[in-house]
């Protein structure tokens, strides 16, 4: 399993007013973990009063930099992207798991592909570390970005995609969509939306000659893009997407204390939540959660009944259980209140389980 | 611009998952239970075939059989990476179950599974010798590759993509066993495998699920099914009997 290792922070700096590019070098001898492919991202982990919060966020270099650099924007109410923006500077530790995900396709030095890239916001940073690479690496490739952004002043990396155009001249081609800045042409101002591609399509963009497009924005940008796309001929196979979806939960709460910790009976009352609907069963103390919901004709899910794939996971909101075994949760989750529910076993006289959280 | 979209709503509108971060509990329950059916369903299926090798006529067919059980179990290990990022411990997942287990071979368990894995009800009957196992992959193999070309387009993308790198390693297999077939109709095996045709048919068929699936709808929403259960059935119906005519043996 991943593991998280501690990496330094060599730099901070802002590219817009609420952004930060932190640069990061891994310590002890992890380096050859951290070796990244173009479009990955990391997983972060900090403790906030006293409990853990994880955020993945995209890697922006590209390979041959020789860094590792994440761009991080602050999101409203977000613990951890406001601390990285206001308190994170030079020479803390950080710990990160090693780089994880899939969006980026082969590189092949001989190819002349065209790729089509487009990013929204803060979308820009995996897409960022895909076009430098590719540029560098396939030397007759082409890269058309299409950027979103509200306005002027929130274009994460504008200056480094200017250097980047006249370095790579005639190969790189950026167009920006604003939101709510006026631009010399009416089709650049607005949302990126399936008409707009299509409009983009038709003059600007010559979609027939593009072998494969990545996408990393809002959700309903991508779906918009993805749409146009394939109406324009591309297969699945041809579009790879990234998602950070905008709603990754600020903070998790905490496990309610239980209750009534005394035992009488051997008997539990067991509150389960499954698909919206809430069923109580009684089980016996020696039954695991998982296996009272079946008998009680509930579908819960579950696949090797061994403590070992975590298809079964629910989370206790009232009273306690225990786990025999766990071979799949993390202490984080564990402390959440997340439990394997073939694993788990009543230990109070009732007790509240949720499949859907 | 418009952040506000539910995943849940960007789901039913076609949205794609890119990674564990953002894949909602009940989604997460359901991907994971589709990885788990097939990761133990190509464990099993390889683990029974290994022992069939053995008794393949000729060196040529007993390199197809060695060369099926490698990439059966080669595809188990790309989807059980996928799993692995959701927490899964992959090493202790692909051993702490006996994969060659089987049941009688008259044992009649219909759709049901065993209690500690998800292979599919048809991988828990027993092969019986080089004819038998040949048919079985005919009338599974067809359905495994009809199974995968749904499972492809699944709004998981790297599991997505980890199929649509799978299905042609498994549509080789389909024709390595019609090969195999033809071979053995040549010979005038014609009878033994007809007896085959009519155990199996309705044991692969069964390994469809019931065609009144009340998740369907839900499952659909989520974007992880297209078609029903029935209408994979339907087509797999079609196709292996389409097959089976070449070799000329009928369906039961």
């Amino acid at each position: 399993m991943a593991r998280f290792h501690d990496l330094t922070v060599t730099d901070v700096h802002k590219t817009i007013r609420d952004a930060v590019v932190v640069t990061l070098q891994p310590v002890n001898g992890a380096a050859e973990e951290f070796d990244f492919t173009q479009g990955q991202y990391l997983t972060f982990r900090r403790d906030f009063d006293g409990e853990e919060l994880r955020r993945s966020y995209s890697i922006c270099a590209g390979k041959d930099e020789g860094i590792l650099q994440v761009g991080i924007k602050r999101v409203d109410g977000g613990a951890f992207s406001t601390w990285a923006n206001e308190e994170l500077k030079v020479g803390d530790t950080i710990q990160a798991m090693p780089p994880m995900g899939g969006f980026f396709t082969a590189l092949d030095a001989d190819s002349s592909k065209h790729y089509l890239g487009f990013a929204g916001g803060s979308g820009v940073t995996p897409v960022l570390s895909i076009l430098k690479t590719t540029l560098a690496r396939e030397p007759k490739a082409r890269f058309t970005l299409v950027y979103a952004n509200r306005g002027v002043n929130t274009i994460m990396f504008r200056e480094e995609l200017e250097d980047l155009k006249n370095l790579y001249m005639g190969r790189l081609n950026v167009i920006h969509i604003l939101e709510s800045d006026a631009q010399d042409i009416d089709l650049f101002t607005g949302l990126v939306t399936q008409e707009k591609c299509a409009e983009l399509f038709k003059r600007w963009i010559d979609i027939k000659t593009v072998d494969t497009a990545f996408i990393c924005g809002p959700e309903p940008m991508m779906l918009g893009i993805a749409a146009a796309l394939r109406d324009h001929g591309l297969d699945d196979a041809q579009i790879k997407f990234e998602l950070f979806a905008s709603a990754q939960p600020g903070r998790a709460k905490r496990k309610t204390a239980s209750g009534d910790a005394a035992s009488s009976a051997n008997q539990t009352k067991a509150a389960i939540t499954l698909d919206g609907s809430t069923q109580t069963i009684t089980l016996p103390k020696d039954m695991s959660i998982l296996d009272g919901a079946l008998e009680n004709a509930m579908d819960a899910p579950y696949a090797c009944k061994a403590g070992v794939c975590s298809t079964c996971r629910c989370k206790v909101l009232e009273g306690e259980v225990e786990m025999v075994a766990n071979h799949a949760l993390e202490d984080y989750e564990v402390e959440k209140g997340y439990v394997l529910s073939c694993q788990a076993f009543p230990l109070t006289d009732s007790v509240t389980v949720d499949f859907d959280q | 611009m418009a952040e506000d979209m539910t995943i849940v709503s960007y789901l039913a509108a076609g949205g794609v998952l890119t990674n564990p971060t953002n894949v909602p509990p009940r989604y997460r329950a359901e991907l994971m239970k589709l990885m788990a059916t097939f990761v133990d369903s190509e464990l099993a299926g390889a683990a029974g075939f290994a022992d069939v090798i053995n008794a393949g006529p000729g060196i040529k067919e007993r390199i197809a059989a060695a060369k099926i059980v490698l990439e059966k179990t080669d595809n188990a290990d790309r989807v059980l990476r996928v799993m692995a990022e959701f927490g899964v411990d992959a090493d202790r997942y692909a051993s702490h179950h006996p994969w060659t287990a089987r049941l009688e071979r008259d044992a009649d368990i219909g759709m049901s599974r065993s209690d500690h894995d998800m292979r599919l009800s048809v991988f828990n009957y027993p092969l019986d010798g080089w004819v038998d196992s040949v048919v079985m992959n005919v009338l599974m193999s067809r359905a495994v590759v009809i199974q995968l070309t749904e499972f492809s387009l699944i709004s998981y993308q790297p599991l997505a993509e980890a199929f649509r790198t799978i299905l042609p390693v498994e549509t080789r297999h389909a024709e390595l066993a019609v090969e195999g077939a033809l071979k053995l109709a040549q010979k005038g095996a014609a009878s033994d495998m007809q007896k085959s045709v009519d155990y199996w048919w309705p044991r692969v068929a069964a390994s469809f699920g019931s065609g009144a699936s009340n998740k369907a709808g839900a499952l659909k929403d989520m974007g992880l099914r297209r078609s029903t259960n029935a209408e994979l059935k339907t087509r797999w119906e079609v196709e292996a009997a389409t097959v089976l005519e070449s070799l000329g043996l009928k369906r039961p």
